[in-house]
Order: structure tokens, then sequence, then C-alpha cells
């Protein structure tokens, strides 16, 4: 094990920190964190409505949320939470995005969210245009129609206006295109402002003031060049927005990749490996899981907001950021609580009993440090297997009762605190499979669990008696 | 004294505390055990104290992704 720890440590850390010191990585994945102030209090609307709306009807013979006083005040108040977060997450995520590389460059970080904003919405139409045919209008409809500004013949009309932002440009759709846009934008006048090139103004002016002239000719400057972009994209691709093509030919290929039960095992493979020997994991795939698995999770949220979870099972995608948090996840990365039940019950070490009690309460909230480091997992070699095994056989079972349809998908995001059976349920838009789906994922992680538990009693015939053997042994 | 455990990086997690000096608090390695590193401090408040290790830990380049742990020893 020293051998693999100092290998690690020459090869793959250096390799693991420039990926995770990566400045416009590490960006990104603030960028996305940066959001959840809006995310999770947009999920929470949707659980309540989820709640007292959705839930009801599957039991209830009848019931209309919408139709009952208060509860129909709540809904609309829900909807206006909705409307300011989760409905134009993109927006917010690409301010954000802006904001953080600015921040990792050292220049005006409120000067970046607005460039990386302003770029990304500058390729966004506002107009829009949409017609009916096969109509049998009399001359007095024709007529009025017409004089409203629209246009109509006997048999078709042909609505359009300007002015609109189309909130399926700000929603989860803008993702991609702001990771690019915002990117480029801000990239731009970030190397401008620190090469200088900015107006200057004499020191008595307060420095909001001078601060924000300082950013005029780099975000001038990032945003012509962007809109030039956007021109010269119009004229090779004529009727798509920039937008719409990135969505076509790169970010809906690469969400439907990410849905593939390959792919799934793949990032939770990684992710214990990463833990295993000491290594942040989410943070490290972070790009992967919040740049990818993330952003399918936005859509599904958008699709339970719009037509519940028949519409997330229709369109939306089946395994998202916190499909392992409900399935795989639960007490911790690892699925450590069963660990910690299985050592409650089978171990004989007083040390293993100890450490076990002290991690419950922590477990319950999916806090597994005191057990990846009091037992310890990390680098235990004993520990390897299960701990490897356990969540990426629970992620299949997740994954597959998914696709299977004998669970709604995740579809609302829920703070990973909560406690495992509430997370798969209130993540799952309030379906009630989703908590047994976790217990079969934990009653088969508690069988592999077990033989590893029986044998680290084996393993020490002092139970847990502080030896300089017991020092050695994780070091080794 | 201060626990920070640690799959990885040790010795340069040594090197790093040893040479701490921020905010009056200062830290000297004396012992380790498997992968847990125990370290002096002068700092009164020990919560604190693993909380500027955790911190001088997580802004090294190398530090960012580590998965590790700082309390007070126990």
């Amino acid at each position: 094990m020293q051998f693999l720890t100092a290998w690690l440590e020459k090869y793959f850390l250096p390799i693991a920190s420039k990926l995770g010191g990566q400045k416009h990585l590490v960006a990104l994945r603030d960028a996305f964190i940066g959001t959840l102030p809006a995310t999770m209090a947009g999920s929470v609307a949707v659980m309540i409505n989820a709640l007292i709306r959705d839930l009801p009807p599957q039991f209830i013979d009848g019931y209309d949320g919408n139709t009952i006083p208060v509860i129909k005040e709540i809904i609309t108040v829900n909807g206006y939470v909705w409307n300011g977060t989760l409905a134009i997450a993109g927006l917010i995520f690409v301010f954000s995005w802006g904001y953080n590389i600015a921040r990792a460059y050292g220049v005006n970080e409120l000067s970046g969210g607005i460039v990386s904003t302003a770029a990304t919405i500058a390729g966004i139409t506002f107009s829009f245009t949409g017609g009916i045919t096969g109509l049998n209008l009399d001359q007095a409809t024709v007529d009025a129609i017409n004089e409203a500004g629209w246009s109509a013949t006997a048999t078709d009309i042909t609505a359009a206006g300007y002015g609109w932002l189309p909130l399926s440009n700000l929603d989860a759709n803008l993702f991609f295109t702001a990771m690019i846009i915002g990117f480029v934008a801000t990239m731009i006048f970030v190397k401008l402002m620190l090469k200088d090139l900015t107006i200057k103004l004499p020191e008595s002016v307060p420095p909001a003031v001078s601060k924000a002239f300082a950013s005029i000719i780099p975000a001038t400057v990032a945003l012509y060049v962007i809109a030039i972009f956007y021109f010269v994209f119009s004229k090779i691709v004529p009727d798509m927005t920039f937008l719409d093509w990135l969505q076509k030919t790169i970010a809906l290929p690469l969400l439907g990749l990410s849905q593939g039960f390959g792919a799934v095992i793949l990032v939770a493979l990684f992710v214990q490996l990463f833990w295993f020997f000491g290594i942040h994991g989410p943070n490290v795939l972070a790009p992967i899981l919040e740049g990818v698995f993330g952003v399918a999770q936005l859509e599904n949220v958008r699709l339970f907001h719009q037509g519940g979870a028949e519409l997330v099972i229709a369109e939306g995608y089946h395994w998202v950021r916190g499909s392992f948090d409900a399935y795989a996840w639960y007490g911790g990365s690892g699925g450590t609580i069963v660990l910690i039940i299985a050592l409650l019950i089978f171990s004989r070490r007083k040390d293993y009993r100890t450490v076990a009690n002290l991690s419950v309460g922590p477990g319950v909230f999916n806090i597994n440090e005191p057990i990846m480091f009091g037992l310890p997992i990390v680098l235990n070699p004993i520990m390897f297997i299960p701990f490897l095994l356990a969540p990426v056989v629970s992620v299949s079972i997740g994954y597959f009762a998914t696709i299977l349809g004998l669970v709604a998908p995740v579809s609302v995001a829920v703070a990973w605190v909560t406690p495992p059976f509430l997370l798969s349920f209130l993540a799952t838009g309030a379906d009630w499979r989703a908590p047994i789906v976790t217990l079969v994922a934990m009653l088969v992680s508690f069988a592999i669990w077990i033989p590893f538990v029986i044998a680290a009693n084996k393993m020490d015939p002092a139970l847990g008696e502080e030896t300089e053997h017991d020092d050695q042994k994780y070091a080794n | 004294m201060i626990e920070i455990s640690s799959a990885v990086q040790q010795d340069k997690i040594i090197e790093l505390l040893n040479n701490y000096s921020e905010e009056g608090t200062q830290f000297s390695f004396k012992d380790k055990k498997g992968i847990n590193l125990y370290f002096e401090t002068n700092a009164n408040d020990l919560e604190k104290a693993a909380k500027l290790a955790k911190s001088a830990i997580k802004n090294q380049p190398w530090g960012s992704v580590l998965y590790f742990r700082s309390s007070p020893a126990k």
C-alpha cells in the first residue's frame, strides 16, 4: 500500500492537482456552486408543489390542489419562486461563470459577470414568429387580426412579435452556450484588463466609478468580438441561433452519452477510487458531475415543473447528478451508512464499534468523514473492494430501476445532507417507490460489506486494543 | 495537539505546517500513526488551529484536491 501511495503521489497526484487546481475548471466548479442559493430555492418550490399538488392525487381520487384555498395560493407563490430561480437557471449561471473567471484572474469580478451575461444573451433571438394554416376565416376576423398587428388571410394567420426572451433559452438549455460564449467573452475581457487597456481616472474619483470605467474598453471589445461572431454565424447558419445549433450538435449528444450505463458506472467507480486514495473525487470530477449530470438534472427539474413526473419520464434524463445521492451515496460517498450498520451488528472490534457509534449521527445526514478517517476506510486494504463495489452495484440498481420505469427519474434538487430515504423520496418528486429502491440498494450493499467486516474481525486478534501493529497496518 | 488525517502528501503537509506562522499560530510535527499526523500547536483554541491548518493545506496547489480531515486530536 505504501508503494501504491508513493506511486500515486509521484505520478497521479500532480495530474489530479493540476486538474483540480486548474483555474478555469475551479471557476467552472465554483460557478455551479455559486448558483446553489437560487437552484435550491427553486427546488424547494418544486418540492413543496410536488407534495401538495402532485403527490395527493396518487392516493386521493378527485384531488386538485389548484382548487383548494390556501393550497392554491401556496402553489402560486411557489410559481413566483420558480420564475426567479430555475426558470432562468442558465441566466444565473452565466453571470456566476463570468464572475468566477474574473475572480480567478484577479480582475473586476462584477464586470466579468456582466460581460459573460451580456455576451451570451446577445445571441438569443428577441423576436418570435408562428403561424396557423388551414383556417376558414371571415373577412371581419381577418381585418381584426391584421389591425392588431399580426398577418392574416382567409386561411392563414402569421403571428410575429419583438421584445421577447424565450424562457427555453434562459434555463438549463443555456448552460453549454454560456460555458463557451461566457468563457470566451470573459477571457477577452480579462486579458485586456491584465494588459491594462483601460480608462484611467484621477484618484479622487470614487473606486466604484473608476473600476467601472476601467472595465469599459475591455468589456466593449469582448462584446464586439462576440457580436461579430454571432453575425458571421448567422450568415453561415441562417436558420438557427448559435444556442440552438450548439444544443443540437454538442449539448444533446453529450448529455445523451452521459446516460449510458457505462458512463454512469465509470463516474461512480472513479469517484470511489479517488475517495479511497484520499483525493476529493467530486472536486476532481466536478466538470462532469456538475457540467453534464448537473445540467441534465436542471432539465429534469424544468420538465417536472412543467408536466410532473410523466413528462420527465417521457422526455427527461434517466440518470442525473442527484441520482448518485439518491441511490448510491447514502450516508456519504460509498454508501457508508450501510457499513456503519454492518459494523454495529457484526464487528467484534472495539475500535471499529467505537468509530461506528460516533459515525451514526453524522452518517444519517450523509457526512462520513468520521468513518472515512476514523476506521479508516481511506487506504485500508480490506475496505478497498466493498468501498468500490457497493456503490457501483447500488448505482446499477438505481439506474436499471429508473430505466425500467420502476421509479421516476430524479427531478428535484435536494440538499445532500437530507437523510437517505427522505432524499430519494423528495428527489424523485415524491415518488414513494424511490425509498424502496434505495432500501434494496442498501440491502445489497449491506450483503457486500458483511464478509469484509467479519474478515476485519479475524485480522486483529486483539479486537481493538491499541497496539504498535495497529498503527503500522494502515501505513504498509 | 491537532490531528491531520490524509492518505497522501503527508511530507508536504508536515513541511507546510512546520513552517506555518500566521495569526500567531504555529505548528510542530510530533507523530505519525498510519494516515494520521499529529502536530503540537501554541494556539489555545484547537478548533480554530485545526481550521487554520485545513485552510493552509487547501490553499496549496497540491492541496485543493486532497480529501483529508483536520481536527483537534482526541
